[in-house]
């Protein structure tokens, strides 16, 4: 079934179609419709859930850790400050390992005060433990809320999808939603291993002393490994069924590409537009979408960007004092390799500024001047 | 603590994936931490201690709630005859005591008894709960009091018989009461179930009239509940004159279908009940009707429902305004000279006194005057053994007179004059009389909370109702309650007849709710101190000690092996019917 749905209520719809038993949401621009849609969902018996109302984003992840460790499928969703404040609790649910998934909608922390897209929310979760996939369109948000519960339950980590403010989230494009019996064959009922049960009594994220400490977070860190062969093959495993294929990392016309651009999230289909009018013209250009962030995918990076001469990293998101955050990390896995790309750090968009491929033309036309990289991030449309 | 076992992992693939126990937790008794134990106790909601008939309010509402409407009626029975007229008539102080009255707004239970007295079982007759016991009671008046004792005295095995002066049995509740607030067949249905226990009710028997009271000796016991027939008078001039009627007059001839002729312009004196019984009687004679009162609004004892919607019926009534004389005219009335009043220093009943202000005299022309100035009892009758002050009989909270074996309640002896006190009194003086008879006890733990009426279903369990603990009988208060599990919800009001159709005739003015309307009424009770199983304590127990009891049983089991006593379950009880108490 097509219908004509905003960014928030394809993510409602993903929550739906993969029954979650329980929401619990706080409010806040641009996230809100989410939860409006799926308290109506709720009340209107369509998603048989529970709907919880609470007073803060704090409180709640900390009860969608609680339904989670019940061992109920869970669901919530917040945006920028909202997230921020939930910081504490998205370590607990990571070191608890529950599959929770959330949607972040990307918006700019204050001040001043901005609601308009911006990485740098979700970016500065990076090392909470939680899986994070960048996602471009609408349909992506619904796929994705979908995969998220399929990745999480297998490695039992909590899924963060994110997608742009107003962009995405208030913008409306045709999504394709899928049949729910379709979706339960290939997302079935989540069977936990652990969860608070009566009948079998146990104590659950208690005191770890010095001497298994050090395991317990090798196996967080180990759960993230795995979750990035796992967020491929669940992306063919969906396509499979559904007809749209998904990985950690797409590769657009790279195999024969000099110059490579990688970014993320919406930013990425003017991207696809540059580069297609660029090849039309014989440049050899390609395009790396950068969708997953945390565990990062550091393999299929370097063999996109291997051989290639020139990367160029747009970056929506600063890390104060360092710079772009994907052009650092990509840096990060190239090192210590052979035969890899100058990377050129870009800065661009914040707090809702447009990303037009006018300027993504502008940056490509800059790099392939045959100047050497910036030592430092370049702000990229800033008033002269 | 034998279980506990000390597990070393050697190896990284050793430690589990998760920070979870390994073994169960069952062996850690976290109860032993407990110096607080927490319990459950259904204790007193306030309407239940504030019905002076004593009925169990919360559980006929919580039975309507559940759609038992048969069942809510027979628990009304239970303490009181006469559901369907308090249903109508009662000025229910239930209402007032009701803690939903300081969230939003009281429960309309009033509403709901007249709701549960319609839905009552066709032609189901009360049950004696008690064997015969070969004993003889005789009750003096036929009003809510003496039948209410008759009721209750029938039920628990003796003989009893009503002397009844008027032609027909129900007292001020058929003579007093007009039939568009209580229609004479809902009475009578009510007093049927009273004689079909097998009570004896003589009519146009007036004691020392009819019968002496000598000829009552023969009796094991004697209720004397005359009522208050004897109108006080104005004193002064032409109060005798053809025109001037008292209030109780004017009911009961209408009642009995005599004709009243009231001419164009009635004028009232009076500012209690009957006055304005009485106002609202002369509006469907089709006169016009004035009445004055010689206090202010504040201080007008009739309640104030009645004088809004006689209001709305047309009734004129003026304040601080007191008869001089009545003018008359050919032997008959043609109106009354009234002056003002101002008020001054409370007297002894509270209120300020009236104080007549001189010069202010005016006339009124009047085609007939009513007084209804309040009225006292008709004591000659009885012997000097059965004291009496100020023309009540004197007795003592169990309803005893001075006289061994004679007791008396209703209007004669009480200073609150209302349908639901009298019953609460004929209640009291059918168990005093029973355990005079049977030498059983009557005590105080049989009184609802501290200042209710007495419950019979307590007195026949010989007072042990409250055995488990004496804070059973404490009667919850708002503070008590946690009202963050209650969502403010408008009354509901229940209908009233039309103005157009009410002032043709003696219709009932007051409908009755419809059923999705009274559910919706049941459903706004607190149920103060009664556990509903709402399953706070089990949900919000941090131990996971407090389980529901076996399917079938009512309420929760509290395992005590685990139970830390931290009164979280206490807390949240949203109705206080549980409660903490130090670990012995």
């Amino acid at each position: 079934m097509k219908k004509v749905l905003m960014g928030n209520h394809a993510a409602s719809w993903g929550a739906r179609l993969s029954k979650v038993k329980m929401i619990a949401a706080y409010p806040i621009t641009p996230q809100t419709h989410i939860v409006e849609e799926l308290s109506e969902m709720c009340g209107d018996g369509s998603l048989d859930a529970k709907f919880l109302k609470v007073e803060s984003e704090h409180s709640a992840m900390a009860s969608v850790i609680s339904s989670q460790s019940t061992g109920v499928r869970s669901f919530t969703a917040t945006s920028a400050n909202g997230l921020a404040l939930m910081h504490e609790l998205l370590h607990w649910a990571a070191g608890a390992r529950l599959p929770i998934v959330m949607v972040n909608v990307n918006r700019a922390l204050a001040p001043g005060w901005n609601i308009w897209v911006d990485q740098g929310d979700s970016l500065s979760q990076r090392d909470t433990g939680w899986v994070q996939l960048y996602v471009e369109d609408n349909q992506e948000v619904l796929d994705s809320v979908i995969q998220g519960y399929r990745i999480a339950e297998q490695v039992n980590l909590p899924v963060m999808i994110c997608y742009d403010a107003f962009i995405l989230s208030h913008t409306y494009e045709p999504v394709d939603i899928p049949d729910q019996d379709l979706v339960d064959k290939w997302l079935p009922g989540y069977q936990p291993e652990h969860y608070l049960n009566p009948e079998k009594p146990s104590a659950f994220n208690g005191l770890v002393m010095p001497d298994n400490y050090m395991e317990i977070r090798y196996k967080l860190h180990m759960a993230h490994e795995r979750a990035k062969s796992v967020t491929n093959e669940v992306g063919q495993s969906f396509g499979e069924t559904f007809g749209r294929y998904y990985g950690a990392v797409e590769a657009v016309e790279c195999d024969d590409a000099e110059m490579v651009i990688a970014i993320s999230s919406s930013a990425t289909s003017p991207a696809r537009l540059v580069i297609r009018e660029l090849r039309d013209k014989g440049m050899k250009i390609g395009l790396l979408k950068m969708r997953m962030f945390r565990p990062f995918p550091t393999e299929e990076v370097r063999a996109v960007l291997k051989g290639k001469s020139k990367a160029v990293v747009i970056d929506r998101n600063c890390s104060w004092g360092k710079g772009g955050i994907f052009a650092d990390e990509i840096k990060g896995a190239i090192s210590n390799q052979e035969d890899m790309p100058a990377i050129y750090s870009y800065i661009t968009g914040l707090g809702g500024r447009s990303i037009t491929p006018d300027l993504i033309h502008e940056i490509v036309t800059e790099v392939e001047s045959g100047e050497p990289p910036a030592e430092l991030s370049v702000w990229k449309g800033l008033k002269q | 603590m034998s279980e506990i076992k000390t597990i070393v992992y050697k190896t990284v693939d050793e430690v589990p994936e998760f920070v979870v126990s390994e073994a169960t937790m069952l062996w850690n008794k976290t109860g032993s931490w407990r110096y607080l134990r927490p319990g459950y106790l259904n204790k007193i909601p306030p309407c239940n201690q504030g019905c002076p008939a004593g009925n169990d309010v919360e559980g006929f509402i919580a039975l309507i709630g559940e759609k038992k409407y048969a069942d809510a009626w027979r628990l009304l029975k239970e303490e009181n005859p006469f559901p369907a007229v308090c249903g109508r008539v009662c000025y229910h102080p239930c209402e007032t005591a009701c803690n939903r009255g300081q969230f939003d707004h009281s429960i309309g239970i009033n509403s709901l008894e007249r709701f549960a007295s319609d839905h009552a079982p066709v032609g189901e007759t009360p049950q004696k709960v008690k064997p015969e016991s070969g004993k003889k009671v005789a009750i003096v008046g036929s009003g809510p009091a003496g039948l209410t004792a008759a009721y209750h005295l029938a039920r628990m095995g003796h003989e009893t018989t009503v002397y009844e002066a008027d032609e027909e049995p129900g007292g001020l509740m058929r003579y007093g009461i007009p039939e568009y607030r209580l229609p004479n067949s809902v009475l009578d249905t009510e007093i049927d179930a009273i004689r079909s226990l097998g009570v004896k009710i003589e009519c146009n028997t007036r004691i020392g009239n009819d019968l002496s009271w000598e000829d009552l000796q023969s009796f094991d016991a004697i209720f004397v509940a005359v009522g208050v027939h004897k109108n006080n008078k104005l004193g002064i001039e032409n109060e005798e004159i053809k025109g001037v009627f008292s209030g109780l007059e004017l009911l009961g001839n209408i009642t009995r279908g005599k004709e009243m002729v009231l001419g164009d312009h009635t004028v009232i004196i009076g500012g209690g009940n009957s006055a304005i019984d009485s106002a609202r009687c002369a509006l469907r004679q089709g006169s016009r009707v004035t009445l004055f009162y010689h206090r202010s609004r504040n201080e007008m004892p009739a309640f104030a429902e009645e004088i809004y919607e006689a209001e709305r019926e047309g009734l004129k009534v003026h304040f601080l305004r007191q008869p001089v004389k009545i003018l008359a005219e050919g032997g008959k009335v043609s109106g009354i000279r009234m002056r003002q009043t101002m008020l001054g220093e409370p007297d002894e009943s509270g209120r300020r006194r009236p104080e007549p202000v001189p010069g202010t005299e005016f006339d009124v022309q009047a085609s007939t005057i009513v007084t209804a100035i309040g009225e006292s009892a008709d004591l000659d009758f009885l012997p000097e053994a059965v004291k009496t002050e100020y023309r009540r009989i004197s007795v003592n909270k169990f309803t005893q007179t001075s006289s061994l074996s004679v007791y008396a309640g209703g209007d004669a002896a009480l200073e609150e004059h209302n349908v639901a006190e009298a019953i609460g009194s004929g209640k009291m003086a059918a168990c005093a009389i029973d355990a005079q008879l049977r030498n059983s006890e009557l005590t105080e733990s049989q009184i609802i909370g501290k200042t209710g009426a007495v419950s019979v279903s307590r007195y026949l369990k010989h007072g042990n109702a409250h055995a488990e603990s004496p804070d059973s009988n404490h009667v919850v208060e708002f503070k008590e309650l946690n009202i963050n599990y209650f969502e403010p919800q408008a009354r509901n009001k229940a209908q009233k007849l039309d103005m157009n159709d009410r002032m043709k005739g003696f219709r009932e003015i007051n409908l009755a709710y419809p059923e999705d309307m009274a559910l919706k009424e049941a459903d706004r009770c607190f149920h103060c101190g009664i556990c509903t199983m709402c399953d706070n304590c089990y949900v919000f127990c941090p131990d996971v000690a407090i389980s529901r009891k076996p399917k079938e049983e009512w309420g929760y089991d509290i395992a005590m092996d685990y139970c830390k006593g931290c009164g979280i379950c206490v807390y949240e009880c949203p109705r206080s019917a549980m409660f903490m108490e130090e670990e012995k």
